[in-house]
């Protein structure tokens, strides 16, 4: 047995237990999907969109040595100084040398999960620089210590109360706990931070691979402080959120802020072709774009999974999970939650044993394949990787050995026919009024929260043969 | 037109009567009905826990069973979906099945549309008295995109008021072996559904996979809150009893 | 940090392949268009813009821009004051806005001229109580204004003071972002930052409760003016 499966069982446990969690997953996934139902509608043919979303994505990955090559080219030729890493020690190690260089002392950083990916902050921070997350939902976390739960809402599990709580140590004082002080609280806080950035860091929702460009998209607007107001600015991208021009990234924006928000447009969508020109009013003078592989490049080779690579971080398949719905997102365990986060996570880590859990972390119900922006089949990936993880021998040999008892039993309907008579005349021990109550394992798992009926005295196939035998088959002659 | 059963492993071992029922509302509507031997399951329980070797064998044996068929139809909304969404993809590597899975997806169907889109039935003359709800399981819906035909069938029995479920597009929890190997989640996945089914106010849950109608009735029984649930084609042969089917 | 021929060419081994020397010809899609007659395209953008809790009117001569100028701001305290710096700007605004300003006497601190240093400028703009900019476009279906980067323009000034008014004239307003950034690639090189700017800061971070201000500006005006050359329509408000 995997020495993960009593953590994951009990991160599944305590997320079941938390009532404001899960209320709160609840309501914000119906906001947002509900949003989105809306925003999608109004564009007329939203499938025509998601056509058009998985052609551009599709296009990039086939050709991303291509595009990343006329990306790279660019942003050196704007002047950017380009980085690539293999692997996240890689990426975190570029980060530092650059803070190190610069003698930073502050940074300020956009939302960026690559860089939550790479636990690039606990680095930063053990080399003795003030890293400050200024997403308001990635402070929260910060200053409490915790990780993020949703990909768009960071911190929907806190409530306001534990928001002022968490706040109140920074405020010297008691903070009320409506939305309008605690906003105005963090505004106050984050402006000399913002002002006082060495460098900012920065997350990339699509670089544009013919302009050296690349887009940025904030509500809060703590992203244009970030690529604004620091001498230097660091940007970090996995290596596929590429689109090849302008004409492409329009289709995209207007995918991404509907599918993520319900929105038309995010408050702020900034296209930034970096470093600033060296007459502009303000802007970086500096600018560095970190490139971070960490095994996309396994996915791109990967003809069953390449597909994943085609994710915009929407986030709308966790809005219409209704496994997330139930446990949130620390339940997985990994940076990426959700159904996407249950494909991407085993790959991108590599590793069965911690992860291996997530592909089973669905019932298959497709919704999240529905709602993809760019049309990934989110749970036929999810079943394949369980096959993946069969095929590699890292499922248990009871496991393997009930489905060879089952493939046995499925190929030969007429063993099943008696076998099938036998278990309805041995069920009696876990009967009861008439349904099944209990069980061994793994029935049990069932019959402790649901009743199952009992096998029925003669199955379907049994009756049939036995009114053949008899001639009383109904045709439709027979009938009065 | 010479109709072949699909009885699922589901419904054959457990509803017998489902399987029974429907061959009896078939020949009622005049066609002439067999159940081929062999049939046992779709392979989806192996399939979706990833054993694709495994589920690959069975899903042979059903194409086997139903290669002389006409036309095949069945009880559930899944067991068809594995065929038409996966068969493809099970047997890519193997061009003399997968010519016959082609052929099987070309003429199998789930029930209600089978009689609502294909016989142009939609009034089976079906009378039941109830307050009823409709539970649209997931892999009809959104891979078959079975959406209407079920709710033309319901709509057209008398006496029967259909009310709305709340969340109905929330998965039950069910998802086979699902079940079994998260059921913690799976409990909580089905503790909503239930909650929805109560609020709903119906006093009958209709749906067209056993698979599902066992999920919430037994949590639903466990609760102590049992309502009565059936599939569209309970419900239909219940409300046929006046034609005598 | 790897080098950069030996990151493409795993990519391209990956892809089973060696990479391309010439483009790939460009993906083909086709996206349903959204396309309205440029009176009811300003229609859209005012109520879009407003819908989003922005303030917004349409002005035809210097006097209608004063007045609406007055109304918006004439209770604050800046606009009793001469003190240099609660109003920053860019270094020229379009005309109307010029002259408005002067007939209101309430100066405007230009933003690249007031302060030498970059710092200086940020601490500026993040004391004004408003920012004043013109845009290069604004987006009716979704109610956004746009505003390239150039050495007379700040960014900050649209993001730092709490209050942030736009100057924009109608012609400028087009249907989508689609056509933007299809002049946008007509130029020889974009700008090096390019703003789309859809309403105040917003978040709803706490118990998905909308806040309005978090970071960026929490109160956003427009003012459009009507270029129209049918000075017919009466859509002023």
């Amino acid at each position: 047995m995997s020495t993960y499966k009593p953590i994951v069982e009990k991160r599944v446990d305590n997320a079941l237990t938390n009532d404001f969690l899960r209320k709160a997953t609840r309501r914000a996934t119906d906001r947002l999907r509900h949003n989105k139902y809306n925003a999608a509608d109004e564009l007329g043919d939203w499938e025509k969109w998601r056509l058009a979303g998985d052609t551009i994505r599709s296009h990039v990955i086939a050709n991303l040595d291509y595009y990343l090559k006329q990306l790279i080219t660019q942003v050196e030729k704007n002047g950017g100084h380009v980085h690539l890493a293999q692997t996240p020690s890689e990426a975190v190690d570029i980060v530092s040398k650059i803070a190190r260089d610069h003698g930073a002392k502050t940074i300020i950083k956009s939302k960026s999960m690559v860089s939550e990916e790479i636990h690039l902050n606990k680095v930063l921070e053990k080399d003795g620089i003030s890293v400050v997350e200024t997403d308001l939902g990635e402070y929260i976390l910060q200053v409490a210590g915790e990780v993020p739960s949703h990909i768009i809402v960071p911190a929907m599990h806190k409530t306001r109360q534990q928001v002022a709580e968490i706040f109140e140590p920074l405020a010297g004082h008691p903070l009320s706990s409506d939305t309008p002080t605690l906003t105005k609280f963090v505004r106050q806080q984050m402006r000399q931070k913002f002002l006082q950035g060495d460098i900012g860091i920065t997350g990339c929702n699509f670089a544009v691979a013919e302009t050296g460009s690349i887009t940025m998209v904030t509500n809060e607007g703590n992203g244009r402080m970030v690529s604004t107001l620091p001498r230097v600015q660091i940007t970090l991208m996995g290596m596929e959120r590429i689109v090849p021009s302008f004409r492409e990234l329009s289709v995209l924006l207007n995918l991404l802020g509907r599918s993520a928000t319900g929105q038309r447009l995010s408050s702020y969508t900034t296209i930034l072709t970096p470093p600033k020109q060296s007459t502009d009013a303000d802007g970086p003078e500096e600018f560095h774009l970190v490139i971070l592989d960490h095994n996309r490049s396994e996915i791109l080779g990967d003809p069953t999974f390449r597909q994943s690579l085609k994710c915009i971080r929407c986030g709308a398949c966790f809005n219409v999970c209704p496994v997330y719905r139930q446990i949130g997102g620390h339940a997985y365990g990994s940076v990426y939650a959700g159904p996407i986060g249950s494909v991407i996570t085993p790959l991108l880590e590599n590793d069965w044993e911690k992860w291996g859990h997530l592909p089973y972390f669905s019932s298959l119900c497709g919704a999240c394949t529905e709602a993809c922006p760019v049309r990934i089949p989110l749970h036929d990936l999810l079943v394949k990787l369980r096959a993946r993880k069969t095929m590699t021998g890292h499922t248990p040999q009871i496991e393997k050995r009930i489905f060879q008892a089952y493939r046995y039993m499925f190929t030969h309907e007429k063993t099943l026919r008696q076998a099938l008579r036998l278990g309805a005349r041995f069920q009696f021990p876990f009967v009861q009024h008439d349904r099944i109550v209990s069980g061994p394992p793994p029935l049990s798992n069932w019959t402790k929260s649901k009743t199952l009926p009992k096998v029925a005295s003669k199955s379907f196939m049994y009756l049939w043969a036995e009114a053949k035998h008899k001639g009383t088959i109904p045709t439709p002659n027979s009938k009065e | 037109m010479k109709v072949s059963l699909f009885a699922t492993c589901l419904a054959n071992a457990l509803y017998p009567d489902v399987d029974l029922t429907m061959a009896k509302i078939l020949t009622y509507l005049g066609h002439t009905v067999d159940v081929p031997d062999g049939q046992a399951c779709c392979g989806q329980i192996a399939f979706n826990s990833g054993y694709f070797d495994d589920a690959r064998e069975v899903a042979r044996t059903l194409i086997d069973a139903f290669e002389k068929s006409e036309v095949v139809v069945g009880p559930s909304g899944s067991c068809i979906a594995m065929i038409h969404h996966y068969y493809p993809f099970l047997f890519e590597n193997d061009p003399v099945y997968l010519a016959k899975a082609e052929d099987l997806i070309h003429k199998s169907y789930e029930f209600t549309q089978f009689i609502v889109d294909v016989l142009h039935k939609p009034d089976l003359g079906a009378k039941y008295k109830a307050k009823a709800t409709y539970h649209p399981s997931c892999h009809a819906t959104r891979l078959l995109g079975i959406k209407d035909a079920p709710l033309t069938l319901i709509e057209h029995v008398q006496d029967l008021e259909l009310l709305p479920l709340p969340e109905s597009q929330l998965c039950c929890g069910f998802g086979g072996t699902f079940s079994v190997k998260m059921p913690k989640i799976s409990e909580a996945m089905v503790a909503e559904k239930a909650e929805h089914v109560l609020e709903s106010g119906a006093d009958l849950l209709l749906g067209l996979d056993m698979g599902c109608l066992m999920n919430i009735s037994g949590y639903l029984e466990k609760i102590n809150k049992p309502i009565k649930t059936m599939h569209i084609i309970q419900l239909l042969g219940e409300g046929m009893k006046n034609v005598h089917i | 940090m790897t080098n950069t021929n030996d990151f493409i060419s795993l990519l391209a081994s990956k892809l089973g392949r060696s990479t391309p020397q010439s483009a790939p010809e460009p993906a083909a899609f086709d996206v349903p268009s959204f396309q309205v007659s440029s009176q009811e395209r300003v229609r859209t953008f005012l109520d879009n813009w407003q819908a989003l809790g922005g303030k917004g009117a349409i002005v035809k001569s210097p006097d209608e821009a004063i007045q609406c100028l007055q109304e918006w701001f004439g209770d604050l305290s800046f606009a009793q004051t001469t003190n240099q710096g609660t109003i920053v700007s860019w270094n020229l605004l379009p005309a109307f806005a010029e002259s408005a300003f002067t007939t209101l006497n309430w100066p405007l601190a230009r933003y690249s001229q007031a302060a030498p240093s970059p710092q200086d400028r940020h601490q500026l703009a993040a004391q004004a109580e408003l920012g004043v900019t013109g845009a290069d476009w604004g987006v009716a279906l979704s109610g956004t204004i746009v505003t390239s980067s150039n050495p007379q323009r700040g960014r900050a000034v649209s993001l730092l003071p709490p209050r942030h008014l736009t100057v924009m004239e109608t012609s400028k307003i087009r249907n989508t972002i689609a056509e933007i950034l299809s002049e946008v690639s007509a130029l020889e090189n974009p700008p090096a930052a390019l703003e789309f700017i859809t309403g105040p800061s917003r978040t709803s971070d706490i118990e998905m409760d909308l806040s309005i201000g978090v970071h960026g500006p929490i109160e956003v005006y427009v003012l459009l003016i009507d270029d129209s050359e049918d000075t017919a329509s009466n859509s002023s408000d």
